[in-house]
């Protein structure tokens, strides 16, 4: 670690608050070999301070017409009375707390916030246990596993809406394939109305999402796993470890900053699935399958509600920040290297 | 068994579990492609045909030439998804233009440039990425309304932007930030300006960095569904994933047609797997965002 890294940090504790520390204006030609400090002799002039500046524009303004004013613009909408004719004019009727109370009172919200928390911890548990027992099963020397770790990204670039309606004609009660082999091994007796019913529907939405998020959860994992030492697995197969005494005991802590942040985007991505949801049943039968999401959905663009859509859409808001604190801790690598810190 | 068949029998067995798995992970896909194929008739019955039954391109003729309804003498054609696909690939293109005009040199600044709203910067991006969609489909559809850009391309453009342009920005960040320093001090002591750093240096050092974050964009771009829905709901033209939706009708999905158009909205997906496929991986694994 240099002393620039070192005070780099030590600036950035302070929130930029502290003057700043002395800047190198000498060309890096002139420096010792090995002092290569990430902004050594790049913040010179105030012309390249202008630069800087001029090539971070555009993001800003994109930054805050595309997140902030919406994100903001969305807290008004969820104090107001709007309809389609007024929510494209800044003057809606106030209305408080309304919408708030609406939404509590709504049984299809209060529904919908259960089956987002119902669907997102099924979907994770689902995508860790497969995605660690593939990319553990792709750690492993066999023919053919660099084309079968290819392939597992697949259903990762199929659009959404394409997976909804891939799973909405699988899971069909009439002519859908999972029922043929339920049937044709006689594991069921008579054809399941996956989508049909209130009982099996979030599980069968659950099922397509868990298959959707498999191949994120095993290409982060399994990169992690190429990560831990051989010797340390091969240490502890000499004291007698079992397999999975290993697994338990030596891999998964060693992999588990990577880990916790698979889980983590993993909820994130969870937390805000829409198209899957709309393709397959459009939020039925019977609210069955509404998500935060596509009530939201439903409210604001079908019922032209927008008040309540943007009180709802700010509980997702809110849910999906909730971990944003541990997602900024875990991500503290990327944050520490933008205040000059040694990589 | 000697110890050494014993090894070649598990690693064949762990090809056999691989490859399984990889089958049914796959199998959706293939039963779309499947059931493209097949007739209406087969469609509605009630078996699944694992092997097409009676090939047909019937429903590839839906969706290239629309089905045709009304009385005679004002026939109106609807559902072809020619259009359809050069709006989608309008978007996508639009989406990964937008995206690295703003998120190269963005990258750059934020690596070489020594600024304090360095981290803030960052900070605000990593949570970008946490936002739904949604939340913003609806704040946005009132704002582009505002500034008249509601039912048009640009308006979904941007709006689409939000997938892809925090994660660009944090990807090319991390590469660029890898970029050793003296190579754009030289062109400086060269008496290259900033721009000419940036032009000549470092876009031809980032490249790889820059087809995966445009790769991304533009799948971002061609998949997006929940933008095109709420910006795009009164105009005159729509992408594939709205079109694929209109199949799905209200009651009965016109299945042959909605399978067809679904195997068609894989095209570029596949044809970039094929032909980008490291890109595709590094960025997974760079922590790519989607939905």
């Amino acid at each position: 670690m240099s002393w620039q890294t070192i005070q780099g940090t030590v600036n950035s504790q302070d929130g930029g608050v502290s003057p700043a520390p002395p800047r190198i204006d000498a060309p890096a030609a002139q420096q010792p070999a090995g002092r290569r400090g990430p902004f050594s002799g790049l913040s010179g002039s105030r012309q390249q301070q202008l630069a800087g500046w001029l090539f971070l524009a555009p993001a800003i303004l994109y930054v805050l017409f595309a997140f902030a004013t919406p994100i903001v613009y969305n807290v008004v909408l969820s104090f107001e009375h709007d309809s389609l004719s007024t929510i494209g004019s800044i003057s809606a009727p106030w209305a408080g707390l309304s919408n708030y109370t609406a939404m509590f009172n709504d049984p299809i919200a209060k529904s919908a916030i259960v089956h987002t928390l119902i669907f997102t911890v099924g979907s994770l548990v689902g995508q860790f246990i497969i995605g660690l027992s593939l990319a553990l099963l792709f750690s492993t020397r066999f023919p053919g596993r660099t084309v079968a770790r290819s392939l597992v990204i697949v259903p990762w670039l199929v659009p959404l809406i394409v997976t909804g309606v891939m799973f909405r004609f699988m899971f069909q009660q009439e002519g859908g394939a999972i029922n043929q082999v339920l049937v044709g091994t006689g594991l069921v007796h008579n054809p399941v109305d996956w989508l049909g019913t209130t009982n099996y529907a979030l599980l069968t939405v659950t099922i397509a999402n868990i298959w959707l998020g498999v191949p994120f959860f095993t290409l982060l994992l399994y990169s992690a796993l190429q990560e831990v030492p051989a010797e340390v697995k091969e240490a502890a197969m000499i004291d007698g470890a079992s397999a999975w005494q290993r697994l338990r005991l030596v891999t998964i802590p060693i992999i588990l900053p990577v880990i916790e942040i698979t889980v983590l985007l993993g909820f994130v991505f969870t937390v805000k699935v829409f198209d899957l949801v709309i393709g397959m049943t459009g939020g039925g039968p019977a609210n069955a399958t509404q998500l935060i999401s596509t009530w939201s959905y439903a409210l604001g663009f079908q019922q032209f509600n927008f008040g309540e859509a943007a009180a709802l859409n700010n509980v997702l808001l809110v849910a999906a920040l909730v971990c944003s604190p541990l997602y900024l801790f875990l991500s503290r690598d990327q944050l520490r290297r933008s205040s000059g810190a040694a990589r | 068994m000697s110890f050494l068949q014993k090894k070649t029998a598990v690693r064949w067995l762990s090809t056999l579990v691989a490859f399984t798995a990889v089958a049914i992970m796959l199998f959706p896909i293939y039963s779309i492609i499947v059931a493209s194929f097949e007739s209406t008739v087969t469609l509605f019955s009630t078996n699944f045909h694992f092997f097409p039954y009676h090939p047909t391109l019937a429903n590839y003729k839906t969706v290239v030439l629309g089905t045709q309804s009304g009385p005679a003498g004002s026939v109106t054609t609807t559902g072809s998804q020619l259009g359809n696909v050069l709006t989608s690939l309008e978007i996508a293109l639009g989406t990964t233009l937008l995206t690295l005009v703003i998120s190269v040199p963005a990258a750059y600044a934020l690596a070489k440039y020594r600024m304090r709203t360095t981290i803030f910067f960052i900070g605000a991006l990593l949570l970008a990425q946490i936002v739904p969609s949604i939340v913003l489909a609806t704040s946005l559809f009132a704002i582009l309304l505002k500034v008249h850009l509601v039912n048009t391309l640009p308006g979904v453009i941007i709006a689409d932007g939000t997938y892809a342009v925090p994660f660009g920005i944090l990807v090319l960040r991390a590469f660029m930030f890898s970029l050793p320093n003296e190579l754009m001090h030289s062109a400086r002591v060269d008496g290259a300006s900033e721009w000419q750093t940036f032009r000549m240096i470092v876009i031809p050092l980032a490249r790889s960095a820059i087809v995966t974050v445009a790769v991304f964009a533009f799948l971002a771009g061609w998949g997006d569904f929940i933008f095109a829905l709420t910006t795009l709901n009164g105009a005159s033209f729509e992408p594939i994933t709205l079109g694929i939706y209109s199949f799905l009708g209200n009651y009965q999905a016109n299945w042959g047609a909605v399978m067809a158009a679904g195997v068609v909205a894989l095209v570029p997906a596949s044809v970039l797997l094929v032909i980008a496929q490291r890109y595709i991986a590094t960025g997974l694994t760079a922590g790519a965002v989607k939905g």
